[in-house]
């Protein structure tokens, strides 16, 4: 197995499928659908392999590759002589962690149903497809990366390829939707570029003077090295003051707060849930936010845990914000989606309280609140594109009584909403759980404000599922059909996944056993 | 002893468990097949309960609890497990026997519906749950469970789902409850912090707080201990349906009537009192918590009894009935006495699952709730009109019958050390006598209502659980009187000594019988015009029939308010954070705007523009230098 | 000397600021090209006043002052060329009717 550089073939994968599909005919949609779903089980696959291959037990990385890439000498003239070498690198390095694991398994889960969701999908599939494995590939190889420039590369990836997804196959108010995304999230990234030229200009400056006599000097967006001189600084490495420190978590931390999204930047996902393709928003919702969360978390938390000490405060109060305005917001839409993308935003809300909590129940807490919302955000829209389907609006005020017509998906519907509300037996439980119980031993107060949005949270799903499932049926939904097989598969799958995090949650939280040890040690020791 | 059946204790939720499972894989295919396999596996979970009750009842058995990781990682271990003490050996029994009988019940009750293969599915999920509820060994599973029976419960208050009144029902009866749970949370999450080890095993909890020393130990201070134990209260009353989250629970009778009987009236309402109960030595640690449960059980047994007298449901009716009586309950364990509190719920989830489903026999024929609809029915409906009665004497505490025993236990326990709370228990107490005695008079004597002509009996499968039911209603009691306190005994541990305290037995039976005389004056003889009573108080029947308008008020001051900061909060939203993204927005295309008009091709303005330029360069140079 | 030096500076930058007047404010084309030379004669002057005064004197601002002669001449040239050009056009030699490069 160690032979077998699995971590560019998870990443890589979805490009066979572009490939092939670029050889076929377009107008052949029937065998294009087949080839596009087909190809997100070849990472799926891989992925589960590798789950169950990962050892718990053994420290830090699993998996690892590291390959050099990007290798730019810089003139050595100023330094006359001294020095032998002088350069940039950037490096094709990949890795796997507890935290990467869990979100490539997400990723690739939420692909795969996201992909049964595009039979919806109305035109130009050889392009959607092709968009939509791009897609795919920025995710894993975001949740992978292990270099700054890479990540960057990825993560720009991700953007143009949702743009388009999001700008082409969406609603009626589609383009202004995908730009709003786009330049919101150029923003972020443009923060986030400054960030890393920042990091790479400074603690990315290495000397090795291993060999005798020999001096090289390199700027390197490795994360190891980066971490490195940051949290153990050698004497020749670069000292950042604290206010460098202080500017830099900033930066990270409002373009992943967009990303996440943080109140007051979450705008422009309201827009996207609203008029994105439901596929799309499947993985957008269930993925791309969670990109926001893991780049706090491996950016901003790792690399600068007194900074985030410092913040913890205002981390945990921006997360209880989050949690409230979101729920309150979502008891007043009036449409299904926006009740969804306000949850979202309450439920990112519990992502941030467990991380500000910076202890090991909050931390596993949030990153199992990422993966469990990512799948019940899933499954929510994946019932979305049904549901549009066959009402042609997803409005509350024009929906009800649905669970006569179709009882299997009004089923499956109240339970994505009852896991949403956090009820016990399913995965939302946990991570909620685990989140308020980690903050609540350090802020009492703000985690039992934080607990409102428990009592919301079943008002404004309750409002929404029953809202559509409940009450009396309008005559004009009678004919409607229930779920299709190609619908139903994908609903019981998220729901088993769902249903299994709930009632098992350590599968998900042993991969994590030793992911936090180093930061916490950190945190331990600055305190 | 070593307990045999207790080890294997956790099979008894299984049974339901793989009834909910085949039943919601199945169910569609076979309607009748799915009944008997709801109701054998619930009979199977009876039999396995009853084994370890008698098992327990035989000698000293030790408590036995077993548990395993759920979660764990670091320092963290959060467990589940199961734990057979007296006590919930007992609610086994209680709940296996009525969830049994219900099932029976509910295969004439819900015949014909076409969802009866879901209906028993969910009533198989709530058994599931209940149990797992009941034999819970930690704070933290008590918890999940505690969700889970609230989720059955609002399945089922919401299983006809098209009526909208289901609809709000559903959605009111697990929001309420919610609200109580958030409570339990923080007390979950208080415990955790504070519990040596981070344990929250009952066992760990009993441990701690029966020890002064081990509560400094662990830095629990007085004040934190009555916090936990009012949060675990907050838990119980929304569960329980005690003021001030009482509203749930009438409205949940919009439920079939089965269900009513089950969660509504013997089980799950129950939990409530089963939870204070468990974690009994939180509250006997801190004095002010124990007021708090005495004096909000009592204000609510007396609050809901007055309710009921005004009411003309008969399932709301009885439904206030249960609030009073959960009220009793509380309020026997906040004046120290678990056992009277356990003992009015055991008889109690008798007599009311008893008149619940003799309701919904009635509902059954007539299609209506309206008890001045109804009339005469005795003579058509006997089995029903007869446990019915038994039910009801049960209920208004006339000797013999349980309820008798139970609520004087509860009485006596107050007349010890709380004569305010007795006075209230012994006046609560007159109300439901009456409004038993004018429900019973209306529904089953009296002239017949012409809309009710075809009526006859139940089917049998319906009034066998009510015979079965109105039998134990005469003879639950029997376990702990004055005379016999082997309940109370095998249940605390310890021998109690029980005075027979004839006063209040007296008072109490004297009170019972005023209460149902008033009644029978009223409603069967018409010696008093109840017309003509409510005509010179209107303002009290007003206030009483609209429920002390508590419903209007939480939306005056809850629902609305939330509205209008949703509202206001969207209209934020929209305007004013999207309006700054807008606004930067435009604010670019504006200056971009603004940049082309000077583009305007003449020569000699952009000579002039950068003239200009060259003047800002320059005295900023120059500026600089000065500076 | 160096007293010298101010006076003639003085004298280019009144002649600077007279031309650079004429180009942005007068209409007539012709005129403006007149008050181009004027500036660039200012800045002849300039040079040779700093050839001549300036810290290190040499001949290296009298040659550029030269240069400068020639590349005005043609630039005159140039630009009446295009003048007559466009008055032909136009039928007119104000500067503000010329704004072609607007599209």
């Amino acid at each position: 197995m160690a032979n077998i550089p699995i971590l560019t073939l998870i990443t890589l994968s979805p490009l066979l499928g572009i490939l092939i599909l670029l050889f076929t005919p377009a107008n052949k949609n029937r065998l294009i659908k087949t080839i596009g779903i087909a190809t997100t089980f070849i990472p799926f696959i891989l992925v589960i392999w590798m789950f169950l291959a990962y050892d718990y037990s053994e420290k830090g990385v699993a998996f690892e590759e590291n390959l050099r890439w990007i290798h730019m000498p810089l003139n050595t003239e100023a330094y006359q002589g001294q020095v032998s070498s002088y350069f940039i690198q950037f490096n094709y390095h990949l890795a796997m962690d507890g935290i990467s694991l869990l979100l490539v398994l997400l990723t690739a889960i939420v692909g795969v149903m996201a992909a049964f969701a595009s039979v919806h999908i109305k035109k130009r599939w050889k392009t959607y497809f092709i968009l939509f494995l791009l897609l795919e590939v920025g995710m894993f190889g975001v949740f992978m990366a292990r270099d700054l420039f890479l990540f960057f590369l990825f993560f720009e990836v991700t953007l143009v390829a949702t743009y388009f997804l999001i700008g082409i196959w969406g609603y009626v108010g589609r383009e202004k939707a995908a730009n709003k995304f786009l330049i919101y999230n150029g923003l972020g990234s443009a923060l986030m570029l400054i960030a890393f030229t920042l990091l790479i200009a400074t603690a990315g400056f290495q000397v090795d003077q291993s060999v005798a006599g020999q001096t090289h000097l390199s700027y390197s967006g490795d994360l190891a090295t980066i971490l490195q001189n940051l949290i153990q600084p050698s004497e020749s490495s670069v000292v950042l003051s604290a206010g460098m420190q202080k500017t830099i978590f900033i930066l990270l931390l409002v373009a992943f707060g967009i990303k996440l999204p943080i109140f007051p930047f979450h705008t422009w996902m309201l827009k996207v849930h609203n008029e994105a393709p439901p596929a799309v928003v499947m993985i957008h919702s269930g993925v791309l936010l969670k990109m926001g969360a893991y780049g706090l978390i491996r950016f901003g938390l790792f690399l600068f845990p007194q900074q985030t000490e410092s913040w913890a405060t205002v981390l945990a109060i921006l997360g209880v914000i989050n949690i409230i305005y979101g729920a309150v917001l979502a008891l007043v839409q009036k449409e299904f989606k926006l009740v969804l993308a306000y949850s979202s935003i309450s439920h990112m809300g519990v992502v941030l309280l467990g991380l500000s909590a910076l202890n090991e129940i909050g931390l596993k807490g949030a990153m199992f609140q990422m993966i469990s919302h990512g799948l019940i955000s899933a499954l929510f829209f994946l019932l979305v594109g049904s549901l549009y389907e066959r009402t042609h609006t997803t409005r509350l005020d024009e929906l009800g009584g649905l669970a006569r017509s179709m009882p299997f998906m009004s089923g499956i519907l109240l339970i994505a909403g009852l896991a949403s509300l956090g009820l016990p037996g399913l995965s939302g439980f946990v991570g909620e759980f685990l989140s308020f119980l980690g903050l609540f031993s350090e802020m009492k107060v703000i985690a039992v404000v934080g607990t409102l949005g428990i009592i919301l949270g079943a008002v404004y799903v309750l409002r929404g599922v029953l809202g559509i499932t409940y009450g009396p049926m309008e005559d004009r939904y009678i004919g409607i059909r229930d779920a299709r097989l190609i619908e139903a598969i994908p609903m019981m799958a998220l729901t088993a996944f769902i249903v299994l995090l709930g009632v098992y949650p350590t599968i998900i939280i042993d991969p994590l056993q030793h992911s936090f040890e180093q930061f916490l040690q950190l945190i331990k020791v600055g305190g | 002893m070593e307990s045999v059946y207790s080890q294997y204790a956790w099979v008894v939720p299984i049974f339901p468990m793989l009834a909910f499972l085949v039943l919601t894989a199945l169910g569609r295919q076979m309607k009748e097949v799915g009944v008997w396999i709801s109701i054998v596996c619930t009979f199977a979970s009876f039999i396995y309960a009853l084994l370890i009750f008698i098992e327990r009842v035989g000698s000293n058995v030790e408590d036995y609890t077993k548990g395993m990781d759920w979660i764990r990682f670091g320092g963290v271990h959060l467990s589940v497990g199961f734990e057979v003490t007296n006590l919930n050996a007992l609610m086994l029994v209680i709940v296996t026997f009525v969830s049994l009988l219900v099932n029976i019940y509910s295969r004439g009750y819900m015949k014909g519906d076409e969802r009866i293969t879901v209906f028993f599915a969910y009533v198989s999920l709530f058994t599931f749950s209940m149990l797992g509820l009941v034999i819970s060994s930690n704070m933290l599973e008590l918890y999940i469970f505690w969700e889970l029976v609230g989720v059955c419960s609002f399945l089922l208050v919401g299983f006809w789902y098209q009526k909208p009144a289901a609809k709000a029902a559903a959605k009111k009866a697990f929001i309420v409850t919610r609200i109580g749970d958030v409570g339990l949370f923080i007390a979950i999450l208080l415990l955790y912090v504070y519990m040596p080890e981070h344990a929250l095993d009952f066992a760990s909890i009993h441990n701690v707080f029966t020890q002064p020393d081990a509560l400094a130990a662990a830095g629990i201070g007085a004040g934190v201990t009555t916090l936990i134990g009012i949060l675990i209260f907050v838990g119980a009353i929304g569960k329980s349906g005690q003021f001030p989250l009482h509203t749930w629970l009438p409205d949940a009778m919009e439920g079939p009537t089965p269900i009513s009987a089950l969660i509504h009236a013997a089980t799950m309402v129950a939990a409530g009192v089963y939870l204070v109960a468990r974690t009994f030595d939180v509250f006997h640690a801190s004095p002010d918590a124990m007021q708090v449960v005495a004096y909000v059980g009592g204000f609510t047994a007396i609050f809901a009894a007055t309710i009921g007298i005004a009411q003309n449901d008969i399932k709301r009716i009885l439904a206030y009935s249960t609030v009073s009586q959960l009220g009793y309950m509380m309020m026997a364990i906040g004046v120290g006495s678990v056992t009277a509190g356990m003992f009015h719920l055991f008889t109690h989830a008798f007599f009311k699952a008893l008149l619940f489903l003799g309701a919904g026999s009635v509902i059954h024929m007539i299609h209506q709730q309206d008890i001045h609809q109804m009339g005469g029915l005795g003579k058509k409906m006997k089995v029903t009109a007869w446990t019915f009665g038994i039910g009801a004497l049960a209920l208004s505490g006339i000797p013999p019958f349980s309820g008798f025993w139970s609520k004087d236990a509860v009485l006596a326990a107050a007349w010890e050390g709380h004569k305010g709370l007795f006075v209230v228990g012994i006046i609560a107490a007159f109300f439901t006598a009456f409004y038993m005695s004018r429900l019973f008079f209306l529904v089953f004597t009296g002239k017949p209502v012409t809309a009710a002509k075809d009526v006859h009996e139940s089917p049998p499968t319906m009034t066998i659980p009510l015979v079965i039911l109105a039998v134990l209603a005469v003879v639950s009691g029997f376990v702990y009187t004055p005379f016999n306190s082997w309940f109370g005994t095998w249940l605390e541990g310890t021998e109690t000594v029980e005075h027979a305290n004839y006063a209040v037995m007296a008072i109490s039976t004297i009170v019972g019988l005023l209460g149902i005389g008033l009644g029978w004056l009223i409603y069967r003889k018409h010696a008093i015009s109840s017309e003509a009573i409510a005509g010179k108080l209107p303002w009290l029947t007003k206030l009483l029939a609209n429920k002390y308008y508590i419903d209007e008020l939480y939306h005056a001051i809850i629902v609305t308010p939330l509205r209008a900061i949703g509202g206001a909060l969207a209209a934020f939203d929209q305007w004013v954070i999207d309006g700054i993204v807008r606004g930067v927005a435009s604010l670019t295309l504006l200056t971009g705007r603004a940049s082309t008009r000077m583009q305007n091709g003449q020569v000699q303005t952009y000579g002039l523009i950068t003239l200009l330029g060259c003047v800002l360069l320059i005295v900023a140079i120059v500026g600089r230098r000065l500076w | 000397m160096s007293g010298m030096l101010g006076s003639y500076l003085m004298l280019a930058a009144i002649l600077f600021c007279l031309g650079l007047y004429g180009a942005l404010t007068k209409r007539s084309a012709v005129i403006v090209l007149l008050s181009i030379e004027l500036m660039l004669n200012a800045v002849n002057l300039n040079l040779i006043a700093f050839s001549k005064y300036g810290v290190v004197p040499g001949l290296k601002g009298q040659i550029f002052s030269l240069f400068n002669m020639t590349i005005a001449a043609a630039e005159a040239a140039v630009g009446i060329a295009i003048l007559i050009a466009l008055y032909r056009n136009k039928g007119t030699a104000n500067v503000d009717e010329f704004n072609e490069m607007k599209r």
